[in-house]
């Protein structure tokens, strides 16, 4: 019975959207109130998975559910990281659809159910339910991604999606048969222990282990299944694609950092592939983001960046004494800062978004000081300049890689974010030193901007106290 | 109540310069409370100065554990290496709220948040704590050259940040891999500077962090060849940041190099040093040169500062007791005399708006005062005999002499170059005929006057009496350069500073 605590938080969402699917069935009710609703449950869940304390790394299900999820240290992070994703992004989206008329009540609903697929995801430890969870929270993802029916990018973006992400969820399957054919069974542990028998693999195991990393891959934008984001990011609405630039990004690398930790041999076996695949991801990513001219696309490949600063902790990841301390860490600075970027043009881009591009931002400091020194604080945390949260997260991924051996990946590291300094910077010298030529006037609640102004404090407390290592 | 005196240097300025962004001042109110909090600062600094022993070691420590995981501390101190680049900016710093006309509150934030910043690098003795405040000094600068600069000053923001940047990523990665080697080689985690110079590091990667390390600080110094941000940043900065990249800013790059490069990296410095004087004297003479070319007066103090920063950076590539020394004091004294010296570039171009050279002149016979003083921290500046430049020039060459007398035979004959410009300059601007521009010229202000006598007493007293300064640097030298020549002595050395430390810690 005590092991169900740790799906509590789970439970909560889940009931709480639930609750939503059938609240929307009346027409009296608003669709402010329902983001307050969602926003509760949330915050419940928040708290809930606060108190769900567990020692690291002890699986709490072994006999339960027969081995299928895990609870540790890292996924309780984690889940606490999708969990205030989750929040913020209601509080961006209240306040964006104010200006943007196709909101409904099913919205939220729909993204607690994506929330759902991420908490199981992350907790997942076996093909199988990893596989349910991943299709759970992309066909949320899907729907949130088009839910402006109107909008043309948007369609194109769901379009390109859903077909690419059919894709990826087709390789996993196929990936997970075959590896179910060389092991003859889809838990992680047999796996590892299968391998600890055969230390050179067999060729059903390899095939499939590849077949499952181009899933992971295509969900993480890393290359060179990352030519989809822009486009998507670009064509989803402001807080979904802060959403999905987060929380998703969050449960799919703390699933495939579990793969990999408990499959020791198998990640062995992987280093150098993934080191390439790391390598390419930051650079493709910076190459595609100098090029941007629209805040969200550059936004969506600087999100390839970062995952590709993630894979190098994943390449260091040491099986003997993984804690996922470093992953937690920096998904949860990325994520402070990045959804405080999207919450700022949730608000500031207006009706329809009419300022997308870095030009719509001149002069912002002038006009909407307070908006702009947020916006700087978040960039510079993207960009990894102390003392914010976003230097810690670098700082302990350099050490990972270099405690793990790998300094040419830690210095390529280094030499990718010097390049992405220059569009983070492009945008400081944007809003800062041009005159503005509009008033950047703002309609609809100030949730958004509370939820910006929270992020702040966010970034710097993480930052100086990063307590969750 | 001086318990926290490091901290108070740190902190004061900088969350006054939070406090001056988020309330509601006006600019003359900002620039008063700027002015206290730097003075403030000063009586700090002065109290330091006075109290410190020249031990050698580490005094005012403060230390306590931030990261405990890493073994990151948040650990203070002042040594002889750094008590000299302390008291200089905190010296120099409430002259810029003092002079000028007044600016916007946000440039007057970002002053003390320089400030603030750059006593934190000077302070610390970890070394991702110095890295924090290494990046944070640079936000503030950012911020002045691209609001508050010249019409060019957005491709020099550019230039100077992405510059900097790199170098410190670079920095970052070599840093994490030093303190990797520590974990490595003793079991646990340290960036303790006192802590990390027991390290024995060789190998590829040694040699890679090495240069990470150089580069990031040669930047910052600048040293030849990684000085052509200077020029643009310097000319297109305003004054008083003009004043802070050259007078303080310049000098923490000398300083990172011998408070963590030279106790961690011994072996690859000695190997390296020829090369690194001759590009300390390369950069001399380079920007000497191209200092005599220049028709914008401050573009010429700038390659004059980097000239001068030239000689500083030699003094610690020399690797011996004079030169080091000599290196410790000239920071102290080129703050004061060509740092100066943008000081009054600025009052000039306030008066006149123009600092052409050709449409200037006959300055002194409108401004005896004026002319008077910058003839002082002019004469400083090249060295003459009786000035606090004399000192340090003297003390490096002869040090260089010792070290190699090539080197040394090529920067003292290139400290000619040095006299060579700044006489032409002054002769063009101050004597010579006056036009209709310099007719009206004012001399100084009563407060101008007051604001620049101290500094002028100053150099003139450490040019002087400059025991009272050698003597606090002295002893430090001496063991950083007993540690980098004789490694089974600095062993020892090490041990005694450590369990001074501890002893402080008990305290």
């Amino acid at each position: 019975m005590n092991d169900f605590v740790s799906l509590l938080p789970l439970l909560t969402i889940c009931s709480g959207a639930i609750l939503l699917m059938l609240v929307s069935a009346f027409d009296k009710v608003k669709l402010e109130t329902a983001s307050y609703i969602s926003l509760g449950f949330f915050a419940v869940a928040f708290f809930i998975q606060l108190l769900v304390t567990s020692g690291s790394g002890t699986v709490l299900f072994e006999t339960l559910f027969n081995g299928m999820l895990v609870s540790s240290s890292f996924t309780t992070v984690a889940g606490l990281v999708i969990l205030a994703c989750g929040f913020f992004t209601v509080l961006n989206t209240n306040s964006y659809f104010k200006v943007n008329t196709f909101g409904s009540l099913e919205f939220y609903a729909i993204m607690m159910f994506g929330v759902c697929g991420m908490l199981l995801l992350t907790m997942s430890q076996e093909l199988i339910t990893t596989f349910i969870a991943i299709e759970i929270m992309s066909l949320a993802i899907y729907i949130l991604v088009g839910y402006d029916r109107a909008s043309v990018t948007g369609t194109e973006a769901i379009l390109k999606y859903l077909m690419l992400g059919a894709f990826a969820g087709a390789f996993f399957t196929m990936g997970a048969a075959l590896v179910y054919g060389g092991v003859g069974s889809t838990k992680f542990a047999a796996i590892g222990r299968y391998l600890v028998a055969h230390p050179t693999g067999t060729p059903l195991l390899i095939g499939g282990a590849l077949f499952i990393f181009v899933a992971f891959f295509f969900k993480i934008a890393a290359f060179p299944f990352h030519a989809w984001v822009v486009d998507v990011y670009d064509g989803a609405a402001t807080p979904v694609t802060g959403f999905m630039a987060t929380a998703l990004k969050a449960a799919v690398f703390t699933v495939f950092a579990n793969f990999l930790a408990i499959n020791g041999n198998l990640h062995g076996s992987w280093v150098t592939f993934l080191f390439y695949i790391a390598v390419f991801t930051m650079f493709g990513g910076n190459l595609i983001a100098i090029g941007q001219n629209n805040l969200k696309r550059m936004l969506a490949a600087s999100g390839i960046v970062h995952s590709g600063y993630l894979l190098i902790a994943l390449v260091a990841i040491s099986a003997e004494s993984f804690t996922g301390s470093v992953i937690g860490y920096y998904l949860a600075a990325y994520s402070a800062g990045t959804l405080g970027m999207f919450a700022a043009l949730s608000y500031l881009g207006g009706e329809g978004e009419k300022r997308a591009t870095f030009d719509d931002f001149k002069g912002l400091a002038k006009v909407r000081p307070y908006s702009a020194a947020a916006i700087t604080v978040f960039l510079l945390s993207m960009a990894g300049i102390p003392p914010t949260a976003g230097f810690m997260g670098k700082f302990y991924i350099i050490t990972s890689a270099i405690s793990a051996g790998e300094v040419a990946l830690a210095v390529l590291g280094v030499v990718s974010s010097i390049l992405s300094m220059w569009y983070y910077l492009r945008l400081i010298i944007t809003m800062y030193f041009h005159e503005a030529v509009e008033g950047f006037e703002t309609q609809g609640s100030i949730l958004a901007t509370t939820g910006t102004f929270i992020l702040v404090v966010c970034v710097f407390a993480i930052g100086i106290y990063p307590i969750v290592i | 109540m001086f318990d926290y005196a490091l901290s108070f240097m740190i902190f004061l300025p900088i969350l006054a310069g939070l406090a001056l962004l988020l309330l509601p001042i006006q600019k003359e109110g900002a620039r008063i409370a700027g002015f206290i909090v730097s003075v403030a600062v000063l009586f700090l600094g002065i109290e330091l100065f006075i109290g410190f022993a020249g031990t050698g070691a580490m005094e005012y420590v403060e230390k306590r554990p931030w990261i405990e995981s890493l073994g990151i501390s948040y650990s203070l101190g002042v040594d002889g290496i750094s008590l000299l680049v302390l008291m200089a900016g905190s010296i120099l710093f409430p002259m810029v709220f003092t002079l000028f006309a007044p600016r916007s509150k946000g440039y007057y934030a970002n002053l003390l948040i320089a400030q603030g910043a750059m006593a934190g690098a000077i302070l610390s003795t970890d070394l991702v704590l110095f890295y924090i405040f290494w990046e944070i000094m640079l936000l503030p600068i950012f911020f002045m050259i691209g609001l508050y600069g010249g019409p060019n000053r957005l491709p020099a923001t550019i230039k100077i940040t992405i510059y900097t940047i790199a170098g410190s990523l670079l920095m970052l990665a070599a840093l994490v891999y030093v303190g990797v080697s520590y974990h490595n080689q003793f079991g646990q985690w340290s960036f303790d500077i006192v802590q990390l110079s027991q390290l024995n590091l060789s190998g590829g990667f040694a040699v890679l962090a090495f240069l990470m390390f150089m580069v990031a600080f040669a930047i910052k110094i600048p040293l030849f060849p990684f000085h052509t941000w200077l020029p643009d940043a310097y000319t297109e900065a305003p004054s008083a940041t003009t004043f802070v990249l050259s007078a303080i800013m310049a000098k923490i790059g000398v300083y990172g190099v011998i408070r963590f490069v030279v106790p961690v990296f011994e072996v690859e410095f000695a190997r390296f040093a020829l090369a690194l004087s001759l590009a300390g004297v390369v950069g001399m003479m380079y920007c000497g040169l191209a200092a005599i070319a220049q028709k914008d007066m401050k573009r010429m103090l700038a390659f004059s500062s980097a000239s001068h920063m030239g000689i500083i950076a030699l003094g610690v590539f020399c690797m011996n007791v004079q030169a080091l020394t000599g290196a410790l004091f000239q920071i102290a004294a080129h703050a004061t005399s060509t740092g100066v010296l943008f000081l009054f570039l600025g009052l000039m171009e306030e008066r006149m708006q123009t600092r052409n050279i050709e449409d200037l002149g006959g300055i002194a016979y409108r401004a005896p005062i004026f002319a008077t003083f910058f003839a002082i921290a002019m004469l400083a500046s090249v060295g003459l005999p009786g000035t606090s430049g004399f000192i340090g020039e003297f003390l490096i060459i002869l040090g260089a002499i010792k070290f190699s007398g090539f080197i040394g035979f090529l920067a003292g004959t290139s400290l000619i170059i040095g006299v060579c410009y700044m006489l032409w300059m002054f002769q063009r601007v101050f004597f010579e005929k006056s036009n209709s521009r310099t007719e009206e010229f004012q001399d100084f202000k009563l407060s101008e006057a007051l604001t620049f006598l101290p500094v002028i007493l100053l150099i003139l007293g450490m040019g002087i009496f400059p025991q009272p300064f050698l003597k606090r640097i002295e002893p430090t030298a001496l063991l950083q350069i007993a540690q980098l020549t004789n490694p089974p002595h600095h062993q020892l050395a090490d041990k005694t500073v450590l369990n001074s430390d501890q002893h402080n810690q008990k305290n």
